[in-house]
């Protein structure tokens, strides 16, 4: 490691990063749970965040604002001095509202749980009570403390108001700058804020009756994944269809999906126009059936390019085999 | 690969598991079953039929947890959660090898993380957090974190020395160093009488001042402290700044108080409160030098990862300079208006300044 030069290793470690970035989508956030099963997270969209921030801020305001309206009843002191007072009990409620809510309900302030958001500790062990103080802390520090420096003498120093100003821009802007949405804090206490996920079982496509259309080897050897995934796609959507014009429209993809596929596999067998739904729930158990088949034996099939794609000659060889 | 582990494996599941999962699974489980003995041929299909009840109760289990917290579950629950989660997560294992299915495959993933996060979830509670970092948590990172805190203290003195250089090579340097306030009469051209009278200010008009003031400079302080803690990621020298600049101001404010004769009570002016207060501010300091130091000298590893490391300790002491300020608030706020003599004072500052370094000291050692 000590021969290579800083910039070699840093380009070795960029292209590796880009590798990464191609291999996963860039919204999904990829751990290793102990399990050693490796899981995919939606990272939190920006727009979602800003909205838990805003009715997190609401509400502490709101506890802090009517804290000082006691306290200004009760004590008859000087506004400066309220007013003092009133950043203060702000500063100690705020951190601790964030601090408390984020360890009682695992990561989730009531404004996350709104938005259905929530931190995770991004090395996909469990979130520590430090990591969770730290990017709290780190909040107040990012954006808290220089937006009230900012309202409390932007008008009178132009000169260190613009410095606030310059410096909650920059913080503001890191979220945009990396891949997971981080901001500094976050970076720090290696958190990331997802979305909770939802899971939703939907019916099993490939079982729903007998198959009534029989497909040969030759038949089944056109497509790959990505076109299976996208028939079932379609087919989960047509099933789906509710009212009638809906319906007509679904019918109508159907129909040139039917035509596309009876050319490109050459399938001479008559369909009628009402068994199209039936004859695509038939090809795709049978594709499924194939390319699952295929896949336990070692052969991925990604797409309908695999011929050219992985080993050409190999392919062909069994092609022919099959001829 | 789903032939070697089919029922035989999945037949040794603990009883309270399968209870659970006869027990959550409903109509779409029976009709799940149905269907597949249709479709035998497909054996993703078949995969999915074996164990689509165990998920459906996993997924209840969660549900469960994620409304009412873990403590809603009770013993049996609990253990069958843990026992059905590591099965979903081999059960996505095996679907991602042998299933083309994307709508099973989305559903087996999302599921797995839901679970994820309700398993792995934070287990302590506040109080429990709370208690064990006032018991060693906090001492053993102070304790740690030492010679940064030592660094902090040196730039304090340091500034503290400059700034009383300055005053002393000309007074007017005071205006240029000390943010004065308008009504402030401590100034250089201040006599000794009007420096003693907001010493020992008691009541009236003279105490919403001083308050103001009191509340100005722990404002100020806090900040600085936040800030010298914040900033010291890039690289120590914000904190630094901060801190020195700190002690330039104190260094000057002290100098001519030492120079009008009222040294030793402007001395316990400021113990009352300011030991507690500077301290914080020493600690805060040595928490963003420790942070800097990460950054600035990472070793072996990445800098993000030694600023991480370093960030463990830093954010303890962070917090135990929070509460300095607090205490030095409530200090400022009471003590110093309502104690007048100045032995009390300086009893009352450094003796709680010797409170806080024996916590630091001693707290959370095994005997």
């Amino acid at each position: 490691m000590s021969r290579e030069g800083w910039w070699t290793r840093r380009r070795s470690r960029a292209r590796a990063r880009r590798q990464e970035a191609r291999a996963a989508p860039r919204t999904v956030h990829q751990l290793v749970p102990p399990e050693g099963v490796p899981i995919g997270l939606n990272i939190a969209s920006l727009g979602a965040r800003f909205a838990a921030q805003f009715v997190d801020l609401l509400l502490t305001g709101l506890a802090g604002v009517a804290l000082i309206i006691v306290l200004a009843a009760l004590v008859d002191a000087p506004w400066s001095l309220v007013s003092a007072l009133g950043a203060l009990i702000l500063f100690f409620i705020r951190t601790p509202y964030y601090v408390a809510t984020e360890l009682l309900w695992a990561g989730r302030t009531p404004g996350k749980r709104m938005m259905r958001l929530r931190v995770i500790s991004a090395d996909g062990r469990s979130l520590a009570t430090y990591a969770i103080v730290l990017r709290n802390l780190m909040k107040e520090a990012e954006v808290f403390v220089p937006g009230t420096l900012l309202l409390i003498v932007g008008a009178s120093d132009p000169i260190s108001g613009s410095i606030m100003l310059g410096w909650i821009i920059l913080v503001l802007a890191i979220p945009l700058f990396n891949r997971e949405r981080q901001r500094l804090g976050d970076i720090i206490a290696q958190t990331v804020v997802v979305e909770e996920p939802e899971a939703l079982l939907m019916p099993e496509l490939a079982a729903t009756r007998a198959a009534r259309f029989t497909f040969q080897p030759h038949h089944l050897d056109h497509y790959g994944a990505y076109e299976l995934q996208t028939l079932e796609r379609v087919l989960r959507a047509a099933e789906q269809a509710g009212d009638t014009r809906h319906r007509a429209r679904q019918d109508g993809t159907l129909a040139v999906i039917v035509q596309k596929i009876r050319a490109r596999i050459d399938f001479s067998d008559p369909v009628t126009d009402a068994d199209h739904q039936a004859f695509l729930q038939d090809f795709y158990a049978a594709q499924r059936q194939y390319l699952e088949a295929r896949q336990l034996m070692g052969e991925k099939r990604a797409d309908k390019h695999h011929r050219s794609a992985a080993s050409p000659t190999r392919v062909e060889a069994g092609d022919a085999a099959e001829r | 690969m789903s032939d070697t582990e089919k029922p035989s494996r999945w037949a040794r599941i603990p009883p309270v598991a399968k209870g659970a999962a006869a027990a959550a699974a409903t109509a779409a489980d029976t009709a799940g079953t149905a269907a597949a003995s249709e479709a035998v041929g497909l054996r993703s299909a078949r995969f999915r039929a074996e164990r689509e009840g165990d998920w459906r109760a996993l997924e209840a289990l969660v549900t469960k947890v994620e409304r009412g917290g873990p403590r809603s579950l009770n013993f049996a629950d609990a253990r069958s959660m843990a026992t059905l989660y590591r099965q979903a997560a081999t059960s996505l294992s095996v679907a991602r090898a042998i299933s083309l299915d994307r709508a099973l495959l989305a559903y087996l993933e999302a599921l797995v993380a839901r679970s994820y996060l309700a398993v792995y979830a934070p287990q302590e509670s506040i109080g429990q957090a709370l208690g064990r970092f006032l018991q060693s948590g906090a001492p053993a990172a102070m304790r740690a974190l030492w010679p940064f805190m030592l660094a902090g203290l040196g730039t304090l003195l340091l500034g503290l020395l400059t700034g009383w250089l300055l005053f002393l090579e000309s007074e007017a340097w005071y205006d240029v160093v000390v943010p004065r306030g308008p009504g402030d009469p401590r100034g250089p051209e201040a006599t000794r009488e009007e420096l003693l009278s907001v010493i020992y200010s008691g009541g009236g008009s003279a105490l919403e001042e001083l308050s103001a003031f009191a509340a100005f400079l722990f404002s100020n302080n806090a900040r600085i402290a936040i800030f010298a803690f914040a900033l010291g990621a890039f690289a120590c020298l914000p904190t630094f700044i901060l801190v020195f600049y700190q002690g330039l101001f104190l260094g000057a404010f002290v100098a001519l108080h030492v120079d009008r004769g009222v040294g030793l009570d402007l001395f316990g002016w400021l113990s009352i409160h300011g030991v507690t207060e500077l301290g914080a501010i020493i600690v805060a300091a040595g928490a963003g030098y420790a942070v800097g130091y990460g950054v600035l000298f990472p070793g072996r590893e990445r800098r993000r990862a030694a600023m991480a490391r370093m960030a463990r300790p830093a954010v303890k002491a962070a917090i135990i300079a929070a509460l300095m300020l607090f205490a030095a608030a409530i200090l400022e706020g009471f003590g110093r208006q309502l104690v007048q003599e100045t032995w009390i004072r300086l009893a009352i500052g450094w003796g709680i300044g010797a409170l806080w370094l024996t916590w630091w000291a001693y707290g959370g050692r095994r005997a």
